[in-house]
């Protein structure tokens, strides 16, 4: 893919971009002095964490900043033209016309009332002239969504968002996004709420209709696999300002900026020469037997029930010490099955034994006491939190229900905030008033408040940041040895799973389809969904090469074999 | 703080918030103003405002309309807030626990909000004030189990909404009790669209309550802006201000009300907030 780039015309030029935030705001430019090109037929990544600016940049390309926020200068000229002096007509004939763009969560921009085919109808509506006749745009609209590699157009265009799945419905906005063969497509984090496998599809299918249009693509990512894999040049946004630019080769194998390095490090890689094995033969701590668990959605009346299995006849042991990681695409039934063990979702069959009790038969103050011993993070650092609750009240509660004082229970708090990383004066702030990584810090804190033997983590590190994430995860790993926490890593990420788990549980729709020590699995996978997951991971052959060593000299050796 | 700061930015809230402090001050001082009380006949029948020393005349006995509505604003605005207070119990009660316990008890609870919800509430009023002996206790209590239904509704939603939010679970895996998560998470999170219902229930038991007294049900013993425009009606061809101007009082202090309700609606809305500013 990484082909010549032709010295046409770029499709778009920004030079010295810069974007005022409205005053008051934590600092004046959202974006600096930011200038790179897009040329035909090139896909160009623009990467960064968030609040880097790479998401005003793509708003600006379009016009369609936020109120309050404006170019403050510098030029921008998508396909020739510049979307600052145009009118709003020439702006909408440019908005999916010659420049297009699609959006992180495909569900959210799609109009959920209307049939997917009259959402890319009216898109060609709006922009050919001299209107098209019925029949025309009927094969247009075929034509479309077969090319987005869509199952059975006949069928699917007369369907609606709803009903299709996220996959399918980013699809539908990549049509949407073709219907008027723009010159450029902007991309922002069209991936992100994907699952690895769709990821990869989305990814190719973006590659292919590029090759075939010789379209620029500026892609927008946090995922240095994502832009090892698709990239042709990369540009690295850190506050707004442009740390490093080159072709793919350039920055990612030899980064000359220190933050371009860190983040490659940050990405999280198969290091599974580390991993040493351990050989466990005590008494499990959790032991999971035979969990069964179906959701019954109701559809319509006279219509029978959908049934979703999340779970079917799930049995998983864990040991003291040890780390279990749970993975799987979304709705594997991994984020149920934590759950089922906390009691927090009732399953419908099978036993759960804790310490040599069921937990399924517990009740009231028994049920109380043993979730003590079993604790959990979830994944958004942001809803996890009370936003009415003090810091320290929100650690110091869970010891105080049982009966700790409140200002031995408010010493401890402060202790284990320190403990994670933050001063012991957070005690007294709100969560508003921090980031995610700090808040899943705080959610840390707050379940070994209670000394639990079990930690389960669900995708607790997926909402973050790559630097801030490996952060994190070094955090888990050292209380894990130092609290001798058994640990259940539910995740979606195998990477991560890789990094930080003795063993490895694959789930698909409810059932373990391959379970094993980290290595095994990862080296020798042997059900072919693993493999697929495998093969899927972003960035994969690129960091797996052997001649790719980053600072610290870690070479992943591990040749997975598929 | 930061919404008190707000909201004296807000124009309209803010009109709101003066009148219905001007109203405020109006009950309070009325027994100094008007020492006399309102019942006492002081001029001739029908004075026409102005005359007499009488600013808003007197009625068919000669009562001071300018006292009868300073002393109607303490009954209107007693009842108000009482009787919105009570609904506001009775409503987030029933809402929280059909909200959080759910299945059979949501159930139950909520067919019972509907039966409240489908009898018409003013005729259940006076069924109610008429069964029991008017006062201003029965008014209150009579407004309040009429006017909250849309409490309960609404608490029960905003539970709903919030119950299975992760940090209240979290609160449960910290083995925290059931009373403490619905008092200490779940009602402080749900607590601004309540208030700003219940500031426009206020409103509507103001009305309510003149309406009550306009038909002759209110509490014979205390001067109200409903009876004195029920008292007046027969003879407004004449002597329009004897209805006119407890009318226009009921009018100012309502909106007064909902203005004020709507400004609290809009600042403590995090998202309308977030915009003004």
């Amino acid at each position: 893919m990484r082909g010549t780039v032709q010295a046409m015309a770029p499709v778009l030029s920004v030079e010295n971009l810069s974007i005022a935030l409205p005053d008051g705001g934590d600092r004046p430019f959202a974006v600096e002095n930011v200038s790179f090109e897009v040329k035909p037929n090139e896909v160009v990544c623009l990467v960064g964490e968030s609040g880097s600016g790479k998401s005003m940049i793509a708003h600006a390309l379009l016009s369609l900043l936020p109120k309050g926020v404006a170019v403050a200068s510098g030029t921008v000229m998508v396909a020739g033209k510049n979307p600052v002096e145009l009118d709003r007509q020439a702006l909408r004939r440019l908005r999916g016309g010659d420049a297009a763009m699609i959006f992180q969560e495909p569900l959210s921009s799609l109009n959920p009332l209307k049939r997917v085919g009259k959402q890319i109808e009216e898109m060609i509506l709006t922009h050919q002239e001299p209107t098209p006749s019925a029949s025309e745009v009927y094969d247009r609209v075929q034509q479309l969504l077969t090319q987005v590699g869509l199952p059975n157009p006949k069928l699917l265009e007369k369907s609606y968002p709803f009903e299709l799945s996220g996959g399918q419905r980013q699809r539908v906005m990549i049509a949407m996004a073709m219907a008027n063969r723009p010159a450029l497509l902007i991309a922002d984090e069209p991936t992100t709420a994907l699952d690895v496998t769709t990821q990869r599809q989305i990814l190719g299918l973006i590659d292919d209709l590029r090759r075939d249009r010789g379209m620029g693509v500026l892609l927008i990512t946090h995922d240095f696999g994502v832009v090892a894999d698709v990239a042709d040049r990369v540009v690295v946004l850190r506050h707004g300002k442009v740390v490093e630019q080159g072709t793919v080769e350039e920055v990612l194998r030899h980064p000359k900026a220190d933050y371009t390095r860190e983040l490659i490090d940050a990405v999280p890689k198969a290091r599974l020469d580390q991993i040493n094995r351990k050989d466990v033969h005590s008494e499990p701590l959790l032991e999971v037997i035979g969990l069964q668990k179906t959701f019954r959605v109701k559809r319509g009346f006279l219509q029978p029930p959908r049934e979703v299995v999340a779970a079917d006849g799930i049995s998983l042991t864990l040991h003291e010490g040890e780390t279990l990681a749970v993975v799987g695409e979304s709705g594997s039934g991994k984020s149920t099955l934590g759950r089922m063990i906390l009691r927090l979702t009732e399953p419908d069959d099978g036993a759960i034994r804790f310490n040599g009790q069921d937990l399924r038969r517990l009740r009231g103050e028994a049920l109380r006491q043993a979730r003590k011993q079993l604790q959990i993070v979830f994944q958004d650092p942001f809803a996890s939190l009370d936003p009415r609750q003090k810091i320290g009240d929100a650690i110091a509660r869970g010891p105080m229900a049982f009966g700790t004082s409140r200002a031995e229970a408010m010493e401890q708090a402060k202790k284990l905030l320190m403990r994670v990383g933050l001063s012991a004066v957070a005690a007294d702030r709100y969560p508003h008033e921090f980031s995610g990584g700090q808040r899943q810090r705080i959610c840390i804190a707050r379940a070994l408040a209670l000394k639990p033997r079990v930690l389960i983590a669900d995708e607790a590190v997926s909402a973050l940041d790559v630097s801030v994430q490996a952060q994190v995860l070094a955090l888990l790993a050292e209380l894990r040895k130092e609290m001798k926490l058994a640990m259940v890593f539910i995740t979606h990420d195998l990477r991560i799973a890789a990094e930080i788990a003795d063993r490895v549980i694959v789930l698909q729709k409810g059932r373990i389809v391959e379970e094993g020590a980290t290595a095994d699995v990862f080296i020798a996978p042997q059900a072919t969904y693993t493999r697929d997951l495998l093969d899927a991971i972003p960035g994969r052959n690129f960091f797996d090469q052997p001649g790719f060593a980053n600072e610290t000299g870690k070479i992943p050796t591990a040749r997975m074999s598929s | 703080m930061d919404a008190v700061r707000s909201f004296l930015r807000h124009p309209s809230g803010m009109v709101g918030l003066v009148v219905l402090l001007i109203v405020v001050i109006v009950a309070i001082v009325a027994p100094v103003a008007f020492p006399v009380s309102p019942w006492e006949m002081v001029s001739a029948p029908f004075t026409p405002p102005g005359e007499d020393g009488l600013l808003l005349g007197g009625d068919t006995l000669g009562r001071d309309v300018a006292a009868g509505v300073a002393y109607g604003a303490r009954v209107s605005l007693v009842i108000g807030i009482a009787s919105a207070m009570a609904a506001m119990v009775i409503g987030v009660t029933i809402g929280a626990i059909s909200g959080y316990f759910g299945g059979k008890v949501d159930l139950v609870l909520m067919r019972m909000t509907e039966l409240f919800q489908t009898i018409p509430a003013f005729v259940l009023a006076i069924l109610l004030v008429a069964t029991f002996n008017p006062s201003l206790l029965t008014i209150i209590l009579t407004i309040g189990a009429v006017s909250w239904p849309p409490l309960a509704r609404l608490t029960r939603a905003e539970f709903l909404r919030l119950r299975n939010r992760e940090f209240v679970e979290a609160a449960l895996c910290q083995g925290e009790g059931t009373l403490r998560i619905v008092l200490g998470h779940i009602l402080p999170n749900a607590i601004s669209p309540i208030l700003v219902v219940t500031s426009l229930t206020v409103a509507t038991a103001i009305l309510l309550e003149s309406a009550l007294s306009f038909m002759g049900l209110g509490d014979p013993n205390l001067m109200s802006w409903g009876f004195m425009i029920g008292a007046g009606r027969t003879v407004i061809r004449n002597a329009w201000w004897m209805s006119v101007f407890p009318g226009l009082a009921i009018l100012i202090t309502v909106l007064a009300i909902n203005l004020f309700g709507e400004g609290l609606s809009d600042v403590l809305n995090p998202r309308v907030s977030r915009r003004r500013s």
